[in-house]
Order: structure tokens, then C-alpha cells, then sequence
């Protein structure tokens, strides 16, 4: 069977006054439907950037390579030009959901017809009347309580965890196949984020529809995801399902990511950092992207005698062969 | 409905308060000018030949009601504008200075409000493109133009004008009318001539007002378009003037609607420059006349409480415009209300 989504040696770069920095390079990455991919990675990793690459959300001055392909639904949506087949990604297959609820909301038009707007885009033979229960029902099924109201209200007038599930809700109307979720939760306080992680596995579980979960948290992973893929500077660095990733990191940065979190069974343990900070994209480290971080000697990495590769060291977990030899090297 | 009521009436009450406040000002910027007003008609009598006594003038106070304390005569100048709307005698010209300014007023505003209308009609447009185009020689072009506009000043470019119609055309253009139709009552030949000559002052007071407002609309439509709700939007598949129009032009439009009331003003302050120039017969040339050479108070006053009464109603009409376009001022969140 083929997957919903497949991402094959995607790089991104952007042209900057600066020069051109490389965001994402090399990066392959799959999905089934029904399924959670988590992508982990602190800010600057191309974890936001791998995710508009497949709405084509970049801004202007983004190129992608030649043999990158994005698969969706046996198409190569990176080659979409049209506006009819960009409508297809945007809105239509495929739907966003941001951090910031309240600034991914238009401030000054009502939730309801910004609804309304996106499902008379996209459906069309839909009026606006069906276009307004449609959305009240789905503002009802994300548990948002008097959703006739809140219909016609603005985004300022809602709480944070209401407009996430409002964002939610907008994103789901137009059923579709793959879901794009940017750090959704990240600035919730605890219990809304409890609750919204809730909603999404619900929704995922009732509409079958595939997830880009990005996160920075790996305890929101844990709970939600079935793969993961841990990102460093624009490079998947480790991937594999969840469960084994988690409990079994093999490369250093996953174990860094991990070991950077509080134990909570002995609390007084001292937290242990990654070491070092995290090169500027434009002073991108050749050969080896994390060999500048390696907490042991990598003098292999230096001059690009050896290639970052993902290989496979147990069913379904591959790992960055730099980091295996990272965490080898003394 | 009733937040929007509340808001209406409170708004007008500051603008009234506002408005009380400015006419304080005006006539205590009047009554520190030294000599009053019996004086300086006086004097200026004097100077015309006749002989003149202090007696003469302590009657001539109290022909004006200038004896009494200044409480009384700012109360009377004030209702008398309010309630009857009569502005008094001019000073120096003893003339009514609602027959004196009948017409000339409302011809300054003709020309200001059309100033600030026509720069607006073209930097709303101009900006939004400017702002969103990926031609980048034209965004510069546009900078260019605009950046001149903002740093040449009005008399100049209409010295400039004046200079190349003078040599082109042999009519330097000044003035409102032309001879024949400077003292006729309104026809609509003399509605024509107003408009031939007319658009000169328009043009030069509207050229700098332009190149503010370009720089403004453009400013914020770049702001608008970087913010993440209109990547949310493309992301649902809204594209192209939709886009466009619907998200970031409609989020700057707050803006650019408060900017209305100061571009107006400033496109006042220029107006008696301009008007000097130009050798318009309309109010700003008699403020020109009043504050500069015949030192008439009564009648600068009375131009100064207009300017600032139309400022007023200009703001108060734009925060209204406001709160019916932004939820979030009427609704009270965000400052105002």
C-alpha cells in the first residue's frame, strides 16, 4: 500500500541577503493514513519549513533541489503551480493548524466567516447557509459549548484553549486527508494542552486522517505520536516508531533531548544540557551537521570523510550513521 | 449595539470637551496679544489721519464690551458661536465676520477635504501594490516619488509651477478665479473657471499629503502582510486580490482612517503658505492677513476656532469609521470605549 504522504530528499534553501542559508537538506519522511509522525526539534531545525514545503507556504525567496519530491495522494504537490491545484493543498488535502491561535485568526473578521470563507473555497456546491451549520457543528464536535454564538464572535472574545479548539475546528470542516499541526500546543497552559492533545487523538481516530504533530516536547509526543523524527539543523538525525525511539535513542542529540528532561522519580538528579549552542544556519557545519555538539570527539565528521546517512539498526529505526560514530569515538 | 451607542456618545463628548478647551486657548491667545482690540482699531484710525484721545478710546472699550472681565466676554464669544453661530465684528476691518468669511471658508475646506481625498484615492491604491509588488523597480520608483514629496516642501513646488506655467502657458495660474469671474455670484461657468484654476492648490497641498499617506499604507500593509494570520488564511486557500483585500488591506485600514484627521491638519497648516503664493482669496490668505499684517484677532480667531472645529468633527467621524470597522475598539479591548 502507498503511503498518504512521502517526502523524498527534500532540501530547502532560502536566499538572504546574507547569503543562502540551507533550512532543510536531505530530509525523507513518510506517513500512513490514520497515523501521528511527530517531528521533534528545537526552534530553527526545519521543522516548520518541512511542514509549509508541503502547502507550499515558504515565502519568495525559497527554492527547493530539482529531485525533491513530495508525494500526497500519488501527486507531486511540489511541482503545483496552478491555483487550482495549490487549493488542493491549501485547505483542501491538507490543513494547518499554528501556535499562536489567536494570531493565526484574523482579528477583525468574525470566526464564523472566516469558516465560511475557507468551505465555499474549497466545497463547491455548498451555499452558505449549509457553509454556516457545517461550521457550527464542527465548532460543537470540537467541544466549544454555545457554538451558535461563538460563530459570530471574534477571536479576541474567545479564551486560548476555545480558539485552539476553533482553529481546530475550522481546519478539520473541509475534511482533510492530512493534518499539519505547528507546535498546537505549545502555548497552552497544561490542562488546555492536555485537553487539545485529547481532541486531536479523538479526531484522528474518527476521521482517519494523517498528522504532522511538530513539538519541541517530547512528553507530548510520547503521548500522541506513533513515529517520530527528531530534526537538528535541518537534518533528520533519527527516526523510527515512538516507542523505540524513546526508550532506545541512538543518537546523541535524541539522548541529549531526553536526558535534558526532569526525572521525575528522583528530581533532585542534576539536569544534564546538550553541550553547546547551536551553530548559525549560515555557518552550517559541513559533513556532519552535529559534530560541532558531539559530547565525545568526532574527528571523522571534521572534513566530511564521513556522510550523514540514516541506516537501520533495528526494525524501523534509523539512525544518523555520524551519530552512532559520535557516540563511539573517545 | 449598546457598547457602540455608549462609544458614539462618550467620543462626542470628548470632542466637545476638546473643542471647548481650543476655544479657551484661541481666545486667551487673543487677549494676550498686547492692546485689545478698541486700540489697535484706533491706532490703525490714527494712522488714516484722524486724531484720537484716551477718552476715545475708553469709549471705543466700552462700545466693544471690552471692559468687561474676561470671563464674561469669553462666554459671550463662545455662545454667540455656539448658539447663534456669529463669530462678531472683525477688529481692524469692522465688518461681520460671518459675511467676511461666508464662502472663503468653505472654499478652503473644498480644497483641503479635496486635497486629502485625492491623496488618498491614489496612496490607498499605490501603497497596497507598492507593498505587495515583486517588481522591485517599481516599489523603488514609487519610494523615490514619495520620498521627494515628503521632502519638498509645498511653496516650493508651487514656485515651481507657477515658474513652468508662467513660461509654457504665459498665465501664471495664481488665484482661485479668473478676472472676469472674481466678484460674480456662483454660474456654472464660474463653477469651470473655480476648476481650471483650482486644482493647482489642490495638487500642491495634496503632492506632500500623498507622499505621507503612500508612505503609511505602504508601511503597514508590509506590516499586516508578514503576521501570521494571513499565512493562516493562504494556508485555507484564500489567494490572490481576496487575499489580499479581505486580510492585510482590511487590517490596515484602522490606521490609515486615524491618519485622516492629521494628514487634514497638516494639510491646513500648509494652506495659508500655499494661499500666499498662489494668491488665493480664500480663508487661509485671510488668516495670512489677520495674524501677520493687520494684527486682527477677532477675525484670526474666528478662522483658528474653524480649522480646529472641522479637525474635531474630522476625528470624531474617523474614530466612529473606526469602531464600526475594528471589533476590537468597539467592543473596548483594545484602548478606546
Amino acid at each position: 500500500m502507498s503511503h498518504l504522504l512521502e517526502v523524498k530528499n527534500l532540501d530547502v534553501k532560502f536566499d538572504t541577503d546574507e547569503g543562502r542559508i540551507i533550512a532543510v537538506e536531505n530530509i525523507s519522511l513518510s506517513l500512513d493514513q490514520g497515523k501521528v509522525l511527530g517531528i521533534v526539534g528545537e526552534s530553527g531545525s526545519g521543522k516548520s519549513v518541512t511542514a509549509k514545503s508541503i502547502m507550499q507556504l515558504n515565502p519568495g525567496n525559497t527554492f527547493y533541489n530539482n529531485n525533491a519530491e513530495i508525494i500526497l495522494d500519488n501527486e507531486n504537490v511540489l511541482k503545483f503551480t496552478s491555483k487550482e491545484d495549490l487549493k488542493k493543498i491549501r485547505g483542501g488535502k491538507v490543513s494547518m493548524i499554528f501556535q499562536e491561535p489567536m494570531a493565526s485568526f484574523a482579528p477583525a473578521i468574525k470566526i464564523g466567516a472566516q469558516m465560511v470563507e475557507q468551505l465555499l473555497i474549497h466545497k463547491k456546491n455548498m451555499n452558505k447557509k449549509e457553509a454556516k451549520s457545517l461550521s457550527i457543528n464542527m465548532l460543537n464536535r470540537v467541544g466549544i459549548a454555545d457554538a451558535e454564538k461563538r460563530f459570530n464572535q471574534y477571536a479576541f472574545e474567545l479564551s486560548g484553549g476555545m480558539r485552539q479548539r476553533a482553529m481546530i475546528a475550522m481546519a478539520l470542516s473541509t475534511m482533510p486527508k492530512l493534518l499539519l499541526a505547528d507546535e498546537p500546543t505549545t502555548a497552552l497552559d497544561v490542562t488546555i494542552q492536555a485537553q487539545v492533545i485529547n481532541l486531536i487523538k479523538d479526531i484522528i481516530q474518527e476521521y482517519q486522517m494523517g498528522v504532522i504533530f511538530i513539538t519541541h516536547d517530547l512528553g507530548v509526543i510520547a503521548q500522541i505520536a506513533d513515529d517520530v523524527a527528531v530534526m537538528y539543523l535541518g537534518s533528520v538525525v533519527e527516526k523510527g516508531p515512538v516507542n523505540k525511539i524513546l526508550k532506545n535513542p541512538k543518537h546523541p542529540y535524541t539522548k541529549g533531548l531526553l536526558e535534558a528532561l526532569p526525572d521525575v522519580n528522583n528530581l533532585d538528579a542534576p539536569l544534564s544540557p546538550i553541550p553547546g549552542n547551536i551553530p548559525s544556519p549560515l555557518d552550517r557545519p559541513t559533513g556532519c551537521v552535529f559534530r560541532t555538539r558531539c559530547p565525545h570527539h568526532n574527528p571523522e565528521g571534521k572534513d566530511g570523510k564521513i556522510e550523514m546517512k540514516l541506516v537501520e539498526v533495528e526494525q524501523g529505526h534509523w539512525v544518523d550513521q555520524c551519530g552512532i560514530k559520535c557516540g563511539q569515538n573517545e | 449595539m449598546i457598547n457602540f451607542i455608549q462609544f458614539t456618545l462618550t467620543r462626542a463628548l470628548l470632542a466637545c470637551l476638546t473643542l471647548f478647551l481650543v476655544s479657551l486657548i484661541v481666545f486667551s491667545l487673543m487677549e494676550f496679544v498686547p492692546s485689545n482690540c478698541a486700540e489697535r482699531y484706533l491706532a490703525f484710525k490714527n494712522t488714516q489721519g484722524s486724531n484720537i484721545t484716551v477718552e476715545d478710546i475708553a469709549a471705543e472699550e466700552k462700545k466693544l464690551g471690552l471692559d468687561r472681565p474676561f470671563a464674561v466676554r469669553f462666554s459671550s464669544w463662545i455662545s454667540n458661536i455656539v448658539l447663534k453661530g456669529e463669530f462678531g465684528q472683525s477688529c481692524i476691518l469692522r465688518m461681520d465676520i460671518n459675511e467676511l468669511l461666508s464662502g472663503r471658508f468653505m472654499l478652503s475646506l473644498l480644497i483641503c477635504i479635496t486635497a486629502l481625498l485625492f491623496s488618498y484615492a491614489i496612496a490607498i491604491p499605490v501603497g497596497i501594490i507598492s507593498a505587495t509588488t515583486k517588481y522591485k523597480s517599481l516599489d523603488n520608483a514609487l519610494k523615490f516619488i514619495s520620498y521627494l514629496g515628503i521632502a519638498l516642501p509645498n511653496f516650493l513646488v508651487a514656485l515651481c509651477i507657477m515658474l513652468f506655467m508662467t513660461i509654457y502657458y504665459g498665465d501664471t495660474m495664481t488665484g482661485l478665479f479668473s478676472e472676469e469671474f472674481e466678484n460674480v455670484p456662483w454660474s456654472s461657468d464660474r463653477v469651470k473657471d473655480f476648476l481650471s484654476r483650482a486644482w493647482l492648490p489642490i495638487f500642491v497641498l495634496g503632492w506632500n499629503a500623498t507622499a505621507f499617506a503612500l508612505q503609511t499604507v505602504r508601511a503597514l500593509m508590509l506590516d499586516e502582510s508578514d503576521k501570521l494570520y494571513v499565512m493562516a488564511a493562504r494556508a485555507r486557500g484564500i489567494s490572490g486580490m481576496s487575499l489580499l483585500l479581505r486580510y492585510p488591506a482590511k487590517h490596515s485600514l484602522g490606521p490609515v482612517i486615524n491618519s485622516l484627521g492629521f494628514d487634514l491638519n497638516r494639510i491646513f497648516s500648509a494652506l495659508p503658505i500655499v494661499a500666499l503664493i498662489l494668491i488665493l482669496t480664500e480663508s487661509g490668505a485671510l488668516l495670512i492677513e489677520a495674524l501677520a499684517r493687520s494684527n486682527d484677532q477677532q477675525l484670526a480667531g474666528a478662522i483658528i476656532f474653524l480649522l480646529t472645529a472641522t479637525i474635531v468633527f474630522v476625528n470624531f467621524v474617523t474614530d466612529i469609521i473606526l469602531a464600526i470597522i475594528d471589533p476590537r475598539i468597539r467592543k473596548g479591548v483594545m484602548g478606546g470605549g
